[in-house]
């Protein structure tokens, strides 16, 4: 799923920058001490210590940065005592003056960073709070779609009882009835199963697959629902995309999800133009599929919500279905991004990594 | 009109739509499905009493939303709401909109099928309550502006004699309007016209 090589090279880009950084700090340094040695009292260089400090502090962790500060102060001292000409006093004053500079900047920095740490705690707990939020709608949406099927099975279990009861039995009406309880059953079993393996805390079985067969499964589920409602479904699938390596019946549950948002944005706009575009190509080294509807859009301001959990643009909407696509498609090493079309509609993509092709370890 | 009942069951579920379709035909009632409130609407209403069975949650307009908007629409069928999943706050909003039922998916048939039947039953009453004070203003339409005068003083328990001085007539004049009254109203005694006249809505007699 990682990208080794890829990754190696990155960190060894982020190692150099760091080293150049500090050879440059270092320079800079020694350049301060000079010229605050060989100087007069009264020129105070030693000051610039605390943009040395400042320029640090975004690449230091807090210790090294303390430690940086006290070499600071610690030059700036040495170098008062090492001066030989001009107005001690004055010295004396320009060397506080810097150390109280240098010690305010490092103090100032760890203040901050302190901030910065607890707004994190706090946002890691915000999205921990949304979790369990999330999961409470999950309970809430299970219960609405099995509640379906077993209305339907007692109502036509009733149903079936009453043309038995009928005289003479109308047999045929019963069968029919049957016929339905089968089918429903099936339903709430199968809401049960995707349910479970959505669920399951245990990793992505990732094993490899044809990414196109697994789209026009999800396709061939939902064709009667694009069908009753008289929605154009326009494919591209490239026919030379790589097998992808993910877990099929995760990547089905986000390509179904993604299509029936689409088929409800249609359903909420005008009735002339239901079209649903769905391409797959390879873009970035990735698998991506995108999806298009002709719907109303997204409106503005909302494209950066989609994707959290809870928060949704349905009325009747739980607000976990892009959550848990997101999830999903990380999950998998994937990304999933969302746009508005400038001609009315709504776009979405994600990404499946596909399979290596050589071992690049 | 027909007398017999006609229910109207909006649900997106089809299988549920089915369901309810096959339990209502199975014990005679005549059932019409749809998949949504706009479907509904683009049908219109039977003149027949009825009864609509409402499921809750639906893409689009929801049923709560849609019960709200019904008066509004001229729509007065009895409500029977049914849901996949219910909470309280939303049954007592339900209700209290005046809603006759509030059934939660899986629901029990006799429960449902005797809701159903509160709700026809209901509609024939409303709906015959309606036809009554139709045919009443139109009784009342049928009398000339003297009549009407005449009308209104005598259901105030005015003698004739008063009548005659109030309208500035004869009081032979009021004895003839009089008639004409208990004719065109087709009532017998002065109680009988008091009795139909307090249907009439108040403004139609001052």
């Amino acid at each position: 799923m990682t990208r080794p090589d890829g990754a190696d090279r990155t960190g060894m880009k982020a190692r150099l920058h760091l080293w150049i950084r500090l050879i440059l700090l270092a320079a800079v340094m020694a350049l301060l001490f000079v010229v605050d040695t060989a100087t007069n009292y009264e020129v105070a260089a030693a000051v610039f210590y605390a943009l040395v400090v400042l320029t640090a502090a975004p690449f230091l962790n807090r210790r090294v940065l303390i430690r940086l500060s006290a070499l600071c102060v610690a030059l700036t001292v040495l170098s008062f005592v090492l001066t030989a000409k001009g107005n001690l006093s004055t010295g004396l004053a320009n060397m506080g003056i810097s150390v109280v500079a240098i010690l305010m900047a490092t103090w100032l920095i760890l203040k901050m960073d302190a901030a910065r740490q607890a707004a994190q705690d706090a946002h890691a707990k915000l999205v921990r709070i949304a979790r369990i939020k999330s999961l409470e709608g999950l309970t809430t949406s299970i219960a609405h779609e099995i509640n379906q099927p077993l209305a339907a099975i007692v109502t036509s279990g009733t149903a079936c009882g009453h043309w038995l009861a009928h005289d003479p039995p109308n047999l045929d009406r019963a069968r029919q009835a049957l016929g339905r309880i089968v089918q429903d059953a099936g339903r709430a079993s199968a809401i049960v199963a995707r349910v479970r393996s959505l669920t399951r805390g245990d990793p992505p079985s990732t094993t490899v697959f044809s990414f196109n067969e697994a789209v026009q499964e999800v396709i061939g589920v939902s064709s009667g629902e694009i069908a009753r409602h008289g929605i154009a479904l326009v494919l591209e699938l490239a026919p030379d995309l790589p097998p992808v390596h993910a877990d099929r019946v995760q990547i089905q549950q986000v390509i179904g999800n993604l299509l029936l948002n689409a088929i409800e944005a249609i359903l909420s706009g005008p009735a002339q133009s239901r079209v649903i575009h769905m391409a797959s190509e390879v873009v970035g080294g990735m698998v991506q599929l995108s999806i298009r509807d002709s719907g109303p859009g997204i409106p503005a301001g909302v494209r950066d919500h989609l994707f959290e959990a809870f928060w949704t643009t349905k009325e009747d909407g739980m607000g976990i279905g892009l959550s848990i696509s997101r999830t999903l498609v990380e999950a998998n090493g994937g990304q999933i991004e969302a746009e508005a079309v400038k001609t009315g509609g709504a776009i979405f993509r994600f990404t499946v990594p596909p399979v290596q092709q050589e071992n690049s370890r | 009109m027909t007398d017999a009942g006609v229910v109207y069951v909006i649900d997106d579920d089809r299988s549920v739509r089915a369901a309810l379709e096959d339990l209502l035909a199975s014990v005679g009632i005549r059932v019409l499905t749809f998949g949504s409130t706009t479907e509904f609407l683009a049908y219109g209403l039977e003149d027949a009493p009825g009864c609509l069975v409402l499921d809750v949650r639906m893409p689009g307009q929801s049923g709560i939303d849609f019960h709200r908007r019904m008066a509004g629409l001229g729509i007065a069928l009895p409500v029977v709401f049914i849901t996949g999943h219910g909470d309280i706050p939303m049954g007592v909003e339900a209700i209290k909109q005046g809603a006759i039922e509030f059934l939660t998916k899986p629901f029990n048939d006799q429960t449902l099928l005797d809701a159903i039947q509160n709700g026809i039953g209901k509609d024939r009453d409303h709906r015959e309550q309606l036809a009554e004070s139709a045919e009443l203003r139109a009784r009342w339409a049928a009398l000339s502006a003297g009549e009407q005068d005449v009308a209104r003083l005598v259901v105030r328990g005015l003698l004739n004699k008063q009548i005659a001085a109030v309208l500035h007539v004869s009081e032979i004049t009021v004895k003839v309007r009089r008639a004409q009254v208990m004719r065109k109203m087709n009532v017998r005694t002065l109680p009988d016209l008091v009795r139909l006249t307090e249907k009439l809505s108040p403004d139609s007699l001052t």
